[in-house]
């Protein structure tokens, strides 16, 4: 660069921030995240100069090897927080790296190890997805690829991408950097939303949806930012929450309806990620296009990160105006409960049926967003990871029970019927899955909702937890609803095919069964380990900002 | 205790595995685990009453504050007792009741004990979620029970129902404990009941609990399930809906009544609701014929008079209560029982079919005589002593405890109604039925249910001696205990006595007209709670059907309307609430000189008009003018730089648009209607205000120096005029560098989408057609003459496949355009092809010099690239896709890596020959002839970002265009050929 222009630039402008020398950044902190894109750029490197006949194994072993390292080092990482703080603020404070933020990446890790398992699952049957995805759904050409057994191993470094999103965006400290990890988490998906191998021109439909309505929310987000900035005149966390707690940052006078849209605009942009009621639209088209395996990632990591970054968006630098934004989310979870387990009554397909159930849980969850307080942020983390879990489970078996003809996965409930007469493992596992989605004892599903109803009813919001409740009611109807059609009808004529399933998706069944069974009988070490131990005397209806590293 | 509960489930666990080795025996020995939980509790008996509770409480989840307490008083031993004493009974029972090949008889034991397990962690819980857990799993058990004959549909709804009431009830307990723990500060049962809060939160706490209880123990509304559950085997209805799960409800009654007895809300709901089930139920068990249903509504009644009991909150009553508790159980489960030996023996369960039994089953008929004497409460039998005292509690109470008496009285004159109905219907000789035939059951099967009458039998004069134990738990009820009440057989001559008797005859007179009573209820029968029950579920469908199809209906319009409408209400609230209108910002101006005011309404227009055409063509072209009005807005602001970019921009889009629709059909395929089109025009209008609006008060909201006031300084320094350009290429060319990189993966994404075919052929697909070098094409004459219309138009051989490699050796040409020879006659234009080949040579011209002006003034390598770009468009346009072909006779990819290498270069450039990477340089030659040169590094920098342009549109030309073309034609080859083999 010139030189000269520069200096002449930096005379011009009052206060010029000029680095000298390279950032002193605590790489460290940041491992995780580092290998992670490190491992999605060797990924990338990989389909070019890798041999076609070894590409996949590479993919699955680089792929595989580094979210593995990355879950190690954000274990170890647990104990390189102070004792005393809250966490370590690293890379100009753009990154926090406190207790949520490792309880979630570590979360988000092992979730996303489960779902790369399912997606490298190729047993008995082909992949979940397109043989080539640019080829004309139904043409000659891609008869071809499927014949000769073509495949994208693309995907892999396209969800390790999305992984490195889902990474930062709970851990950012700063409004522009949590709307990098969105839309890095947020591409790559829309992508691998259009890769399924059946019915793919749904599956492209899908996917488009979820870009336009994404690259919508994205831009609310981003206006929001800008209104939020306009008020407090910064976009860090920590300056916001200094600046909202200070009713302004004496940059602009009288600048309350500024914050206030400026909250209201960020919340819809994270609320379109979390998928709450009005903005859960995309969630049952999306869900029910996409191949399985990303299903199963999007509603576990991606519901994990996102709502990473609402408890943080909501608690650290909005957590001074509770009372402005709590009437919002009282609204927005109601609505949420309510509609979507009304909706989720009528439906007649497993995966859309799992989609709204994953609306349902999202409004259980904002109930604990809403208490605003360490059992209510505990309680949330909770019931995210006890939900990832089982919903991860959950999608490995829907990837197993087939169609008789085409072999493309038997959706429709009706074809489920009688599921635990042929096959009693695996109809045992989804029954058990769904038990704990409606939150029987001894599931992890009870521990979570009693986490948030509890944290709810602290707070003083005891219609929304009855309102809840009911929901969780009507909820509960239709997953038992299911288990009777699977255990006491009789199995249907032209019943589905069970694939038997192979070592990776067996492995994920069996990792989403023993989390959901020791999460519901022994939550102790989980919620004594990794969570925040919520403060004794905290007042209800502040949010607790000293949970997280500012 | 822990060990004790653990054995059940150990049990349970081992039940399918004992049931295949020992066939129906092995409930025998399942038997044993709950046989050795009563010995257990009998044995801490005596420590237990004497006021020394047995305990244990382990840590669960202490962040939550949930534990693992358990902990047995004198209710809980009582409680525990029956759970335990019974499923021993029922246990053996079962082992008779079923045969060894009763489909799933393995899962049948496991869940029983299960139950068991659950029922007695249920009574000894001491931690509210702990007590939460074991009320759902005895749900799910329950429904798993009920639901045993799966083959049956009747069985799987009423397990339904049972499942569906009793969760709804439960889950609603949750929030009242959760309520009441939290309110409390502890979740442990014994401290709440030690030290009770109080308040309105409180209060509502304790109805929803109730509603929890209520519906567990089946009261009324909540009534419905438990006749449905019937269906359930005999067994089951014996234990769950006589002595075990129905007790649940009651039991968290006795449980909080201690606590909150003088609360009036607990009061008129537990007593008010209790009375009220007793009757209604009574009233419809005396018109039942089949003897099942006819004890479950029993049981409804009996339940209801237990609940009113226990919640008064009165000592007396406490007293009675859980005396009856124990008197109902020893009655209503040999009943049960009996129901299920006639069953077994004669096949039917129906009264009117049933006849003589009383002397083909001695043994039975003796057993029903005791228990149906004790549960119409005759003496000297213990439901007798039971009903008396609880007569005596509401003897001299307040007015609501006389109505309560009155109502009780009412239920017990139906009691002994139906009680008696039992008997006869179940035993006595019908004259108009034939003496039913019997094969006469084992001693085994009849044995459970006479130790049970021959309690209840005992409990009568032992009254005396259960009294010191019961009152443990009644004086823990601290209202009314001024005179305490005694349990005993012969209370003397009082008002009891006398209501008793007229009980006794009223009972008596129902069952004398048995028929006019039957055809009273069925006239008066209330609506069926089934069939409400089922119309609910009904309508709970048929509006998620509704719901769903207003909200989910699959368009994206839809989906994004209802966004964008939330988003409006959303920030607009704040906006107007906090008057942001009254924010400082700089004045609103309505335009710096009147004539932007006319690109910014066609602007508008043209928006507008978008909505409105059917054409796809149109709406882009119209989309296109609302670019060009921005461009031109920002011509008359002062930019001209921007606002040829711009323009140029829209130019190509629209081109690439035009190219791109050639494939889709002219209109749109679904025409809006007008309804919702006027919807979308005032979403669009609201959700554009907004944007506007807080776009405006944003930046108004800046204070901060603008960035912008030291551009012009800047780019003197570095040595050029144009702002803009010196920006792109200079100050910033960081930022540049990494936009081309995205051009330039753009590109390349675009053309593999297009290429797909060749670049990534599978790898068993055929080899690649050979390719024929292209200056051929000159050398064959136009083929296709106007002679032969039908002949196949002239293609050059072996470039139906856009070519991998292709080389090219330029040569002079004679036609102007070669490559428009290929295209077919019709789609040539003379004029066309004239006025591009004669501008081609400007454009490029013009092109050349934008990008070497750039630097002073207007232009730059973007916009000149761009230039460039649209030449080969226009020749494309007119020559189709060969001449596109040979006009550019480098690839694409080759164009834009060469850019990407060029602008790289001298990034680096910078570096070697600089001070850091990007620095620049400035050079002024004095040519001889040219004159003064004034050259700067960047303007390298901007000849690669010239070159990358130029690869990219070409790229665009060639995918979206010609190989478009090559479909098209592909497509229309293939349709001929179809026609001819058909002709």
């Amino acid at each position: 660069m010139n030189h000269a222009a520069y200096s002449a630039l930096e005379t011009t402008l009052a206060a010029p921030v000029i680095t000298q020398g390279p950032p002193d950044i605590d790489y460290g902190l940041l491992s995780p995240m580092l290998v992670i894109f490190a491992a999605g750029v060797l990924g990338v490197l990989a389909e070019a100069f890798v041999p076609r006949a070894r590409r996949r194994v590479t993919q699955l072993v680089l792929a595989l090897g580094a979210v593995l390292l990355a879950f190690v080092l954000t274990v170890s990482l647990v104990g390189a927080l102070p004792a005393d703080g809250a966490g370590i603020v690293v890379a100009f404070a753009t990154v926090a790296v406190d207790r949520p933020t490792l309880f979630l990446q570590g979360t988000i890790l092992v979730l996303a190890l489960a779902s790369l398992l399912l997606i490298a699952e190729h047993g008995q049957e082909e992949s979940s997805f397109a043989a080539q995805a640019a080829a004309v759904p139904g043409s000659e050409e891609e008869r071809e690829h499927v014949l000769a057994g073509s495949q994208h191993t693309e995907v892999y470094p396209l969800v390790l991408f999305a992984l490195l999103g889902m990474l930062l965006f709970p851990a950012a400290n700063d409004f522009l950097t949590m709307f990098i990890a969105l839309e890095v988490m947020s591409l790559p998906l829309y992508l691998l939303c259009g890769l399924a191998r059946r019915r793919r021109l749904f599956s492209q439909e899908a996917a488009v949806k979820y870009f336009l309505l994404g690259a919508f929310s994205s831009a609310f987000f981003l206006f929001g930012i800008a209104l939020v900035y306009g008020y407090a005149g910064s976009v860090n966390f920590a300056d916001v929450a200094e600046a909202v707690a200070g009713g302004g940052a004496g940059v602009i006078a009288n600048g309350e309806p500024l914050l206030l849209a400026g909250i209201a605009l960020a919340g819809v942009g994270l609320l379109f990620k979390v998928g709450a009621v009005p903005f859960h639209n995309w969630k049952p088209d999306v869900y029910q296009g996409a191949p399985t395996p990303i299903t199963a990632l999007m509603a576990s990591c991606t519901l994990v990160a996102a709502f990473g970054a609402l408890l943080r968006v909501f608690y650290v630098p909005f957590g001074g105006s509770v009372w402005e934004w709590r009437p919002m989310m009282w609204v927005v979870a109601i609505l949420t409960m309510v509609a979507a387990a009304v909706i989720a009554v009528t439906q007649r397909d497993i995966k859309r049926l799992l989609a709204y159930s994953s609306v349902v849980h999202a409004g259980f969850i904002l109930t604990a967003v809403i208490a605003a307080s360490p059992e209510g942020l505990a309680g949330a983390m909770f019931y995210l990871a006890a939900y990832g879990f089982t919903t991860v489970g959950a999608f490995a078996v829907v990837t197993l029970v087939r169609s008789r003809e085409g072999g493309g996965e038997a959706g429709d409930l009706t074809q489920w019927a009688g599921l635990g007469r042929t096959s009693p493992v695996l109809a045992g596992a989804l029954g058990l899955f769904l038990l704990a989605f409606a939150g029987i004892p001894l599931t992890s599903g009870f521990i979570g909702k009693f986490a948030v109803f509890e944290a709810a009813v602290a707070a003083g919001a005891t219609p929304l937890v009855v309102i809840g409740v009911l929901s969780s009611a009507v909820t509960a109807f239709f997953y038992v609803r299911i288990i009777v059609l699977m255990f006491f009808a009789e199995p249907a004529e032209e019943g589905p095919r069970v694939l038997r399933p192979g070592g990776p998706t067996g492995v994920v069944i069996a990792v989403g069964v023993a989390a959901t069974v020791f999460l519901g009988v022994y939550p102790g070490p989980v919620l004594d380990t990794m969570l925040p131990q919520p403060a004794e005397a905290e007042v209800a209806g502040e949010a607790p900002t000293d949970m997280f590293a500012r | 205790m822990l060990s004790v509960l653990a054995a059940h489930f150990v049990a349970a666990a081992l039940a399918p595995f004992l049931v295949r080795w020992w066939g129906r025996n092995a409930f025998l020995a399942l038997a044993l685990v709950p046989a050795a939980t009563t010995l257990w509790a009998l044995l801490c008996a005596p420590g237990v009453v004497a006021g020394d509770p047995v305990g244990v409480n382990v840590a669960w989840a202490p962040e939550y504050r949930m534990s693992l307490a358990f902990r047995m008083d004198v209710l809980g031993l009582v409680m525990t007792l029956i759970a335990a004493g019974i499923g021993t009974l029922i246990l053996v029972y079962c082992a008779r009741y079923f045969s060894d090949d009763e489909p799933g008889l393995g899962r049948f034991a496991g869940v029983l004990t299960a139950f068991a397990g659950a029922m007695l962690g249920l009574v000894l819980a001491d931690d509210l979620v702990q007590l939460f857990i074991f009320w759902e799993l005895t749900t799910v058990f329950s429904y798993l029970l009920i639901g045993h004959n799966t083959e049956r549909r009747e069985s799987r709804r009423a397990a339904m129902t049972a499942l569906t009431v009793t969760t709804l009830g439960g889950l609603t307990m949750l929030v009242g404990l959760i309520m009441l723990g939290e309110a409390a500060g502890t979740y442990l049962l014994s401290e709440i009941i030690a030290a009770p809060p109080r308040g309105a939160a409180v209060t509502v706490a304790l109805v929803l609990i109730l509603v929890g209880a209520l519906s567990k123990s089946a009261l009324l509304p909540f009534s419905l399930w438990l006749p449905a559950a019937m269906q359930a085997p005999t067994p089951v209805s014996g234990y769950l809906h006589a002595a075990a799960m129905v007790k649940a409800g009651v039991y968290l009654v006795a449980r909080l009544t201690p606590a909150y007895g003088d609360t009036p809300a607990w009061q008129v709901l537990t007593v008010g609701v209790g009375v009220a089930t007793m009757i209604l139920a009574g009233w419809k068990a005396l018109r039942q014929y089949d003897l099942k249903l006819l004890l479950a509504y029993g049981t409804v009644s009996q339940l209801g008079f237990l609940t009113a009991l226990l919640g008064a909150g009165t000592r007396d009553a406490a007293l009675a209560g859980i005396a009856m508790l124990c008197a109902h159980a020893l009655f209503k489960a040999p009943l049960f029982l009996v129901v299920g030996i006639i069953d077994h023996s004669t096949g039917t369960r129906d009264l009117r079919e049933l006849s003589g039994l009383r002397r083909s089953m001695p043994a039975v008929w003796w057993i029903s005589v005791l228990a149906v004497a004790s549960m119409a409460g005759l003496p000297p039998l213990f439901g007798f002593a039971a009903k008396e005292s609880a007569f005596a509690a509401f003897e001299h109470g307040p007015a609501w405890q006389t109505l309560a008496l009155v109502g009780m009285v009412v239920g017990t004159v139906f009691t002994v109604g139906y009680s008696l109905r039992f008997l006869w219907g179940a035993f006595l000789d019908k004259p108009e039925v034939p003496t039913t035939p019997v094969h006469a059951p084992g001693a085994l099967f009849v044995a459970p249910a006479a130790v049970l009458a021959a309690l209840s039998l005992l409990g009568g004069p032992f009254a005396s001696a259960l009294d010191p134990i019961l009152a443990g738990y009644a004086d823990t009820v601290p209202w009314g205990g001024a005179h305490p009440a005694h349990l005993a057989l012969w209370h003397g001559f009082g008002t009891p006595l006398v209501l008793t008797a007229v009980c006794l005859a009223g009972g008596l007179l129902l069952f004398s007209r048995r028929g006019e009573v039957v055809w009273l209820g069925n006239r008066l029968a209330l609506p069926d709670p089934n069939r409400i029950y089922r119309r609910v579920l009904a309508a709970v469908d048929t509006l998620a059907i509704q719901v769903t199809g207003i909200t989910q209906r699959g368009s994206l319009p839809v989906y994004l309307g209802t966004t964008l409408v939330v988003l409006v209400v959303l920030s607009g609230v704040p906006i107007l609430t906090g008057r942001l209108w009254e924010i400082e910002a700089p004045p609103v101006r309505l335009w710096d000189s009147p004539i932007q005011f006319v690109p910014a309404a066609v602007t508008v227009i043209a928006a507008v008009g978008v909505l409105f055409v059917r054409r796809r063509l149109f709406a882009v072209v119209l989309v296109g003018v609302t670019g060009y009005g921005a461009a031109t807005l920002f011509m008359f602001q002062g930019a001209p730089d921007l606002a040829l970019t711009q323009f140029l921009v829209e130019t190509v889009s629209l081109v690439v648009f035009v190219l791109v629709l050639r494939r889709l059909p002219t209109r749109f395929t679904t025409p809006v209607l007008r309804g919702r089109r006027r919807i979308n025009l005032l979403i669009g209008a609201a959700t554009g205000t907004l944007v506007a609006v807080m776009a405006y008060f944003a930046l108004a909201g800046r204070r901060a120096e603008t960035i912008s006031s030291g551009y012009p300084a800047a780019a003197e320094e570095a040595g050029g005029k144009n702002i803009i350009s010196t920006i792109l290429v200079d100050l910033r060319a960081w930022d540049t560098m990494g936009e081309i990189s995205v051009l330039a993966v753009a590109a390349a994404g675009v053309a593999s989408l297009m290429f797909v075919r060749r670049r990534a052929r599978p790898v068993r697909g055929r080899m690649g057609v050979p390719v024929t070098p292209l200056p051929a094409i000159s050398a064959v004459e136009p083929a296709g003459a106007p002679a032969e219309p039908n002949a196949v138009p002239w293609r050059p051989s072996g470039i139906a496949v856009a070519p991998r490699q292709l080389r090219i050796r330029p040569k002079w040409n004679p036609l102007w355009l070669p490559g428009a020879a290929a295209l077919a006659r019709e789609r040539r234009s003379v004029i066309f092809e004239v006025t591009a080949r004669g501008l081609f040579p400007v454009i490029v011209l013009l092109s050349v010099y934008l990008l070497l002006t750039g630097h002073t003034s207007i232009g730059g390598g973007f916009a000149g690239g761009i230039v460039a770009g649209l030449g080969l468009m226009v020749r494309y346009l007119a020559g189709g896709r060969y001449e596109l072909y040979a006009a550019v006779h480098a690839q694409p990819g080759v164009l834009i890596g060469l850019g990407l290498v060029i602008a790289a270069g001298t990034a680096l450039g910078g570096a070697v020959f600089g001070t850091e990477i990007l620095d620049g340089g400035v050079f002024d030659l004095h040519i001889p002839v040219i004159g003064h040169l004034h050259v700067t590094t960047s303007l390298l920098f901007d000849f690669g970002v010239y070159l990358l342009v130029i690869g990219l549109i070409l790229d665009i030309l060639r995918s979206l265009g010609a190989r478009i073309d090559e479909q098209l034609e592909r497509e229309a080859r293939d349709s001929a050929e179809a026609e001819e083999v058909t002709a």
